[in-house]
């Protein structure tokens, strides 16, 4: 991969000097604060409201608050990683700073593949901070969880985020608006968010390692490995096939 | 030496013809013109040449590289200076150069001292530190050719670079055109005339994706001269010009009176029978002559005749 260092390098200046960091750490640890704060002071915040209650308000765990962190990384969070990645290459494309990178002596590969190292990066930064926050809080204020599962629970989030940053950025190389191409990912994440809620063939989707990591921290003993495999397989698969995806394009 | 050589380079898209059988030789340190109207296949050619699309049929070398899937050495041995070239707007002028010297391998210490060479050759020392966001039309198409030039390549393809600038823009653009020369071979893809006129040593024309021609600014002049005569008279000429429109080996002849006088245009099919035998048919006619002359065309003049002739 010709010209991956210099690239690298362009990309991680990039998004300091852009705000990217910043959007996607705030995000994240908008989460890991809110989401313990939240689950210990929902019942209080209804009593508050002075309604009359009709159910039993729950008191939850430390692995049902981690669990609520994960669900809203992997809905939320998924949302600004697509916004944040979508258009990573076709900006550069529409404005032609791709044609004048391209014409020196960089291989298609390390154009694309920079661009996933550099978001990735800024992924696991962001996920680290607001995952340790989060798990601080919950310990204050709720109660002591399984630091292992939960870092499992992470990892199987942080491999979901990666699918989706690859999945966004093969959408990226295919049009020059990033309107499209974010549309177009959203609509292949939702797609299989779909697909993964199916019985039989969802414990082969990638949404499936977002259950996988609430069986983690909420003690259920169901894994899905299938879904690990083919999340990775596919991950990989994109950046394979996005430089060559770009090349064919002819720009 | 042979800086660029196509061999039947062929694009189609479809049923389109973009660039059809292409054969043409450039040789080192000229700057050739690429000339045609919009759609003829300039930009294709420029593509295909830089490597950035695939030909349908044919073979390329440019800087003797063969032209094709990922030839980075062929990339670092061209420029490539985009009609309407693009930065990254938060980098100053400086750091974009940097950039680009750091993507062809360069060391820091060639960076630096290569960064300052081509700003000053295109006159952007001062605004280096500047925001290119910041920076007007002109000093953005100078800063295009300024990264084209940081490798020193051999070959270096300009798509258009004058055509968005103004009268002054563009001369400065052209003037350092012209010193580029002593260094490498300029491809330059243009439909501005008088740009080709001014710097190139010789020229392509193409239209509808075929090459027409190829020469020389003045060989072109003196093979479409022939057909070019003008004369000047006191009196009214149209009796005359009816005399020469029925003389066979007179292509056309046409009066104008636009300047107040008569001017009276001959087409000759035949030079060397026409330049005999016309001051001998003016005598004839007992008009009073005020100029004669053997016009040379201009590049105008050439491109049009050529392009519908086809």
């Amino acid at each position: 991969m010709t010209g991956f260092i210099p690239l690298l390098k362009k990309e991680l200046t990039e998004q300091w000097k852009t705000n990217k960091v910043l959007i996607l750490a705030s995000v994240f640890l908008l989460f890991g604060i809110s989401i313990p704060l939240s689950y210990k002071y929902m019942p209080d915040l209804l009593k508050l409201s002075k309604q009359p209650i009709n159910f039993t308000i729950p008191t939850f765990t430390a692995g049902q608050t981690l669990a609520g962190y994960a669900g809203n990384i992997g809905q939320v969070g998924l949302l600004v990683v697509v916004l944040v990645a979508m258009g990573s290459v076709a900006t550069e494309l529409r404005s032609g700073t791709a044609v004048i990178t391209l014409s020196k002596p960089v291989s298609y590969a390390a154009f694309v593949n920079t661009k996933f190292c550099a978001l990735s990066l800024n992924l696991i930064v962001s996920l680290i901070v607001a995952s340790l926050v989060c798990f601080a809080y919950t310990f204050w204020l709720i109660g002591p969880s399984d630091v292992i599962n939960y870092v499992g629970m992470n990892l199987m989030l942080l491999a979901f985020l990666e699918f989706s940053l690859a999945v966004t950025l093969i959408c990226s190389c295919l049009f020059k608006s990033s309107v499209v191409c974010g549309g177009l990912s959203l609509g292949i994440l939702i797609l299989q968010a779909i697909i993964s809620a199916l019985p039989v063939i969802g414990n082969y989707m990638p949404g499936k390692l977002l259950d996988w990591g609430n069986n983690l921290v909420t003690g259920v003993d169901i894994t899905y490995w299938w879904s690990l495999g083919i999340t990775l397989a596919l991950t990989l698969g994109c950046l394979v096939v996005a430089p060559q995806v770009l090349k064919n394009k002819e720009i | 030496m042979t800086a660029i050589s196509a061999r039947n380079l062929s694009k189609y898209y479809g049923p389109i013809k973009a660039l059809d059988k292409l054969n043409l030789e450039v040789p080192e340190n000229v700057v050739f013109g690429f000339l045609g109207p919009n759609g003829a296949g300039k930009t294709t050619t420029v593509k295909l040449l830089t490597g950035f699309t695939h030909p349908t049929s044919g073979e390329a070398w440019v800087a003797g590289e063969k032209v094709g899937d990922g030839n980075l050495n062929l990339k670092a041995k061209t420029g490539f200076a985009p009609d309407v070239p693009a930065f990254y707007d938060w980098m100053s002028g400086q750091d974009f150069l940097k950039y680009i010297g750091e993507l062809h391998h360069l060391s820091p210490t060639e960076i630096k001292s290569r960064s300052a060479e081509v700003l000053e050759l295109v006159e952007l020392e001062k605004a280096a530190k500047r925001r290119v966001g910041g920076y007007s039309r002109g000093m953005r198409q100078r800063l295009g050719i300024a990264q084209a030039l940081i490798n020193r390549p051999k070959v270096l393809f300009m798509d258009e670079p004058t055509s968005a600038l103004d009268p002054i823009g563009r001369k400065e653009i052209l003037e350092l055109i012209l010193r580029l020369r002593q260094n490498a071979t300029v491809f330059m893809s243009t439909h501005i005339l008088s740009d080709v006129e001014r710097v190139c040593d010789s020229v392509g024309i193409v239209d509808k994706g075929r090459l027409l021609t190829v020469s020389t600014v003045a060989a072109l002049q003196k093979q479409y001269a022939r057909s070019v005569f003008e004369m000047e008279f006191t009196e009214n000429a149209a009796g005359f010009v009816e005399t020469l429109k029925k003389i066979g080996w007179l292509a056309d002849a046409a009066m104008d009176m636009s300047n107040g006088k008569p001017l009276v245009h001959v087409r000759a099919l035949e030079i060397e029978r026409a330049r005999k035998e016309l001051p001998r048919l003016i005598s004839e006619s007992g008009l009073t002559l005020e100029r004669y002359e053997l016009r040379l065309p201009s590049l105008e003049d050439i491109f049009m005749e050529i392009v519908k002739n086809g």
